[in-house]
């Protein structure tokens, strides 16, 4: 039976992108253009003493540091990563200069004869450094001396990265003295800071456009800045357009991945084998620089609970610097991690203590009105209980996990609980991000709105319009709404952090109900709405107390799978997913990201290995460095539960993140039970999988 | 200068390679890989390049007199998997590789003439005793493909030659056949097994096992397979067999996977094989 | 040198390498941009375009290999019956996000339907294994093939 999704409109980018007429970055004619090939750092580590660039015929330039107009900052979230190294390389591939030409094939040629003298230090790959410490406690740790039992174990997440279709691509160029750019990117206006911090100028000189973005999670959040800031460099110096795509094998192979992690959990246990409290430390690889780390870290901290509540809490963690290519932004942002650790050691107590998985799980399960890890309070109703219930029925979950128990099965059902703090973190929202939305109405009722949202594949610029068209009651023909441009929109704020139904479109709605209000046929009105959250959210992001974010959303997957025992090649047998999203405003588009989040987080669980070695990656293609195709995964099903969340536009919270948290526990809970060992390590490849078959844990 | 030659028909192609040291393109989708520069810009040759694809001649299958299967080396692996004259054990190997369009697009002759190691193809054509055919100017000359692949892409093609055609013996055997890689489809292979046997009344009357990517080519001993012949199939003993070719399977640890898996995997397969050859479908 | 072949529809020529990328000669020489470049080594299937009906890589295409055939892009298809019925099906199951995998997915489609009317989920995986998507997990590209099969036709 197909699905029909009665609650869904047509979505408004479909025909564009369905027929090719859609113009992704590198799409753009532009016959002028230069090319830019970047010059990368042979070494890790290492003082650079001279940069040796061969003759340029008339009309190429080397584009370095000596070039910084005025700050050698790349503008992410920490400053130190530079625009171009001046002094120091931190890691292999780190572009040190650009060559700008106009022919492609002789810019390579003079990037690959242009080699810099360095000063080789040693390197350091493994997590030990800390950059970033962060540490928050809950109820009386001090308790844990009274435990008669510890039971402790450590899990470990690999590189990550993103596969979005389109590699990452920009376009400058000059139009009159205002920089314009283009590129495949997730946030204009962070490209638009980088640009106007290192070149020390005013606002007004800078425009980003987006132009179709084929796809980015969390890949094009940071990376597009550092791109900017390179090429403005350049633009302000030769005054030409300039061109700089990306091939696949540089895109996996420079540019930001996922924080491999590991989290150390020791569970405090009485003497009738309650849990007196947890304490869990996270340390993620940050690479050679901080860049958005430490929020990142944040993040999997406030995570670690999961959808748990204990008594007393002992969190921490450090984000390591590593002579690698830094790790950044890809849905999930951190949580996915330390979800994964929590969820398979909780299986893993259980077994210890000699109890079913489930009951102990639920056991401890977050209730409406508990109090946070980090001494918030989970205020909305929780109705994990009704998704836990649905998804073991759709999934058939207590059968097979009876019948797949019996010995050499080589099948195996595994279930995962988690949540997602929708938004950005604290009251980061109110204090960081301000956004402002603006909404204008001409003399024939026609009714333009403007975000800085960018639609990479999610659907947000159908959901976004139907908000305004919904909440005026007006013909969906009456209002405009296109892709961003900061000439004309205000920052709505970055299109990260699951934050872009929940919050831009609650302000969306707000500001629409506001010119509603006011509304006068044939009168020119403009509102510009700025946002104000619940009064009630209290953040001190030094202390990590207070509410994390405006609202949760909630998730439970069930993942069946099967085992080859002369292969160990893994079979997805079937998936079945539940989720609190709040409302549902459009279900197709909601079980686009359902799936493709579940999908990712699949990959990352068995697949997907990214392996370093001295300091670069292993596998550098696409068929190295392997995503599911089509024959990998199995059906998907998947249903959302209505719990109307009063602050989201009609009642909707996040989905974009929520739905990569639960996938490799869920995964790793089946495979642990097809092969009849523990899991501490993703991804779990067929190689890792004959090892623990073949020795045990 | 490097050339770029474009012949009309087969004898201009035999005529240019006498005079030149040429890459073979065929479909392409090994050497435009390895060749590829950049977006926008042509593939880098490092000698001249002449392209075959079009010779409507070497676009074929057909039988020959002796039963024998013929391919032209233009042919797609498309077509071949869809000639009724093909041996169904090479539909079940092309059928694994990589993905559709890519079958639309490649040869089996530069699959053999690729000589990777991962090279699907030559696991079939090697345990069936499958040759190519040589030409040049000279004249033909034909050479069994497993002598043909000498090593990691070195093949016994002089610069003159190109691979015309292969010639697939069909033989009287029960397959059994499992390739591994990363994932499901489109992947390149870890390790695979070809197996192949006959029984009569009780006795071996053939049995022989191909390697894929375990090696520097596929690794099949006809030492081996000789001791087993004219055996009894009860009393032939499978851990003595997996003796025999654990030395045989020396994997490497690369990118893709590890020496210690390929060459366990490689020994479940050759077990599961062996098992089958006991207690399947005999005779 | 001088390349003939029919693209959309209409006797083309170009003088270019016998080496050039078919999907270079498709967004350089013909400005056709609905072919995109995902990889540029065979594996994702963004470049798909059909080749006498057939979808190729472009990529791994050296443009010699297409003379005399007949090439459709996304510009051409979309002028069909076909494409409408394929795009309606995508557009009603959800299997279209970021749209760069698009094009190559419907032509891939198309293949598939013409040599199978009625495939199975099954078949369906396995003819579409060579077009990579991150963004829908594919559950909605395979109900988005069996609709446009359900409609039948003028495929």
């Amino acid at each position: 039976m197909l699905p029909n999704y009665k609650t869904s409109v047509k979505k408004v980018d479909n025909e564009e992108k369905m027929s090719g007429m859609a113009i992704f970055t590198g799409d753009i004619r532009m016959d002028n253009a230069h090319f830019a090939i970047p010059v990368r750092s042979t070494v890790s580590y290492g003082k650079l003493l001279k940069i040796n660039v061969p003759s340029l015929p008339k009309g190429y330039y080397f584009i370095s540091a000596k070039d910084i107009v005025k700050e050698n900052v790349c503008n992410i979230i920490a400053s130190d990563w530079p625009v171009f190294p001046d002094k120091e390389v931190h890691y292999k591939g780190e572009t040190i200069g650009l060559i700008v030409g106009p022919d492609k094939k002789i810019c390579i040629d003079l990037a690959s004869m242009t080699h810099a003298d360095y000063k080789e230090l040693e390197p350091v790959f493994e997590m030990k450094n800390s950059y970033v410490h962060k540490e928050f406690k809950k109820g009386n740790p001090e308790v844990f001396k009274k435990a008669s039992k510890v039971y402790s174990e450590s899990f470990e997440t690999g590189y990550q990265e993103q596969v979005y279709l389109e590699p990452q691509g920009m376009l400058i160029w000059m139009d009159g003295n205002k920089i314009t750019i283009k590129a495949s990117m997730q946030c204009p206006f962070y490209i638009k800071k980088a640009v106007t911090r290192t070149l020390g100028c005013s606002e007004d000189k800078v425009r980003v456009i987006q132009p179709a973005v084929g796809g980015a999670f969390g890949g094009k959040e940071h990376y597009p800045s550092l791109m900017a800031a390179q090429l403005a460099t350049a633009i302000v110096k030769i005054k030409k357009p300039i061109k700089m795509i990306f091939d696949r094998k540089e895109d996996i192979t420079f540019t930001t991945k996922r924080h491999p992690s590991k989290t150390d959990i020791s569970a405090y246990l009485d003497d009738k084998n309650n849990i007196l409290g947890v304490k869990i430390h996270v340390g993620i690889d940050g690479g050679a620089y901080i860049g958005c780390s430490m929020v990142v870290l944040a993040r999997a901290l406030i995570a670690a609970t999961n959808a748990y509540t204990f008594e007393n809490v002992d969190i921490s963690g450090d984000a390591y610097c590593t002579n690698k290519v830094p790790s950044a932004a890809f849905r999930g942002f951190g949580s996915p991690q330390s979800i994964f650790a929590i969820e398979m050691f909780i299986n893993h107590l259980a077994d210890f203590l000699h109890v079913n998985h489930y009951e102990l799980r639920n056991k401890y399960l977050v209730k409406t009105g508990d109090i946070t890890s980090t001494n918030g309070v989970f205020r909305d109703p929780i109705i994990l209980d009704k998704l836990i219930n649905r998804a073991m029925e759709m999934s058939d979950y207590q059968r097979k996990k009876k019948e797949y128990s019996k010995p050499n099965s080589y099948r195996g059902i595994g279930m995962s609980y988690f949540l997602h703090g929708c938004g950005f973190t604290g009251s980061g929202e109110s204090t960081i991000i301000n956004a402002q939305l603006r909404i204008k109405k001409d003399k024939n009722d026609i009714v333009t709105f403007y975000t800085s949202q960018v639609d990479f594949g999610q659907g947000n610029r159908t959901t976004l319009k139907r908000i305004v068209v919904d909440t005026l009651g007006i013909p969906e023909d009456h209002v405009i709404y296109g892709a961003p441009d900061t000439d004309e929109t205000l920052s709505t704020g970055p299109t990260a952090a699951s934050r872009t139904i929940i919050i831009v479109g609650g302000l969306a709605a707000k500001a629409a109900r506001h010119l509603k209000e006011i509304w006068k046929d044939g009168e020119e009105q403009e509102i510009i709405e700025p946002y104000v959250g619940p009064s009630y959210i209290k953040w001190d992001d030094d202390t990590m107390q207070g509410d994390a974010y405006p609202g949760y959303a909630w998730g439970v997957n069930v993942i069946e799978i099967s085992v080859d025992p002369i292969t160990y090649e893994v079979t997805i047998e079937g998936c079945w997913s539940t989720y609190d999203v709040g409302h549902a405003i459009d279900e197709r588009i909601l079980i686009g990201q359902a799936d493709g989040g579940l999908a990712q987080a699949i990959g990352w669980a068995y697949l997907e290995k990214e392996e370093m070695e001295n300091g670069v990656f292993k596998q550098r293609t696409l068929s190295d460095y392997v995503i599911p195709t089509m024959m990998d995964l199995s059906k998907m099903e998947t249903e959302f539960i209505d719990n109307p969340f009063p602050y989201g536009a009609f009642g909707a919270k996040g989905a974009g993140e929520l739905t990569f948290a639960g996938g490799a526990p869920a995964f790793c809970a089946a495979l642990e039970q097809a092969i009849n060992r523990k899991v501490n390590k993703i991804p779990a490849t067929p190689e890792f999988i004959m090892e623990l078959i073949e020795h045990g844990n | 200068m490097i050339k770029q030659l474009v012949p009309a028909n087969l004898k201009e192609a035999l005529e240019m390679l006498s005079k030149h040291n040429c890459y073979i393109m065929s479909g392409g989708t090994d050497l435009m890989v390895q060749k590829h520069v950049s977006t926008g810009l042509l593939p880098s040759f490092d000698k001249d390049v002449i392209y075959v694809m079009n010779l409507k001649e070497l676009d074929y299958v057909k039988k020959d007199d002796n039963g024998n299967i013929r391919i032209g080396a233009a042919t797609r692996f498309t077509d071949i998997e869809r000639s009724p004259l093909v041996p169904e054990i090479y539909k079940i190997v092309i059928k694994e590789i990589a993905s559709n369009n890519i079958r639309n697009m490649a040869t089996m002759a530069g699959n053999i003439a690729n000589a990777s190691p991962a090279g699907d193809s030559l696991v079939p054509l090697v345990l069936n005793d499958a040759s190519v055919i040589l030409s040049s100017v000279n004249g033909n000359r034909e050479v069994l493909v497993r002598d043909f692949v000498l090593g990691v892409r070195k093949i016994d093609r002089k610069q003159n030659e190109m691979i015309t055609e292969i010639v697939l013996k069909p033989q009287e055997l029960n397959y059994f056949y499992r390739k591994v890689g990363a994932r499901k489809a489109e992947s390149i292979t870890k390790v695979s097994l070809m197996g192949g046997y006959k029984i009569e009344n009780g006795i071996i009357k053939d049995l022989r096992i191909a390697f894929g990517s375990v090696s520097i080519k596929v690794v099949r001993s006809l030492e081996n397979e000789n001791k087993y012949i004219g055996q009894k199939v009860k009393e032939l003993n499978i851990d003595s067999v997996i003796e025999d070719y654990s030395p045989l399977v020396t994997p490497i640890t690369d990118q893709r996977s590890n020496k210690e898996y390929r060459h366990k995997v490689a020994m479940n397969l050759l077990r599961k094989f062996l098992e089958e050859v006991k207690g399947g479908r005999n005779e | 040198m001088e390349i003939k072949f029919i693209l959309n529809g209409k006797q083309v020529s170009v003088d270019v390498s016998p080496s050039m990328r078919l999907l270079d000669v498709i967004r350089d020489k013909f400005h056709l941009t609905g072919t995109k470049e995902g990889c540029g080594e065979g594996e994702c299937g963004a470049c798909t375009v059909l080749v006498n009906n057939e979808p190729y890589n472009s990529c791994l295409t050296p443009v010699i290999n297409i003379v005399n055939k007949e090439v459709i892009t996304i510009e051409g298809f979309r002028e069909t019956k076909a494409y409408r019925i394929i795009a309606d099906a995508f557009a009603e199951m959800g299997g279209s996000q970021c749209g760069f995998c698009t094009p190559g997915m419907i032509l891939a489609t198309y293949a598939v339907l013409k040599k199978n009317p009625h495939p199975t989920e099954e078949e369906i995986r396995f003819a579409l294994s060579g077009n990579l998507c991150r963004c829908t997990g594919y559950q909605s590209i395979v109900f988005a093939v069996l609709k446009a099969s359900e409609k039948g036709i003028e495929l």
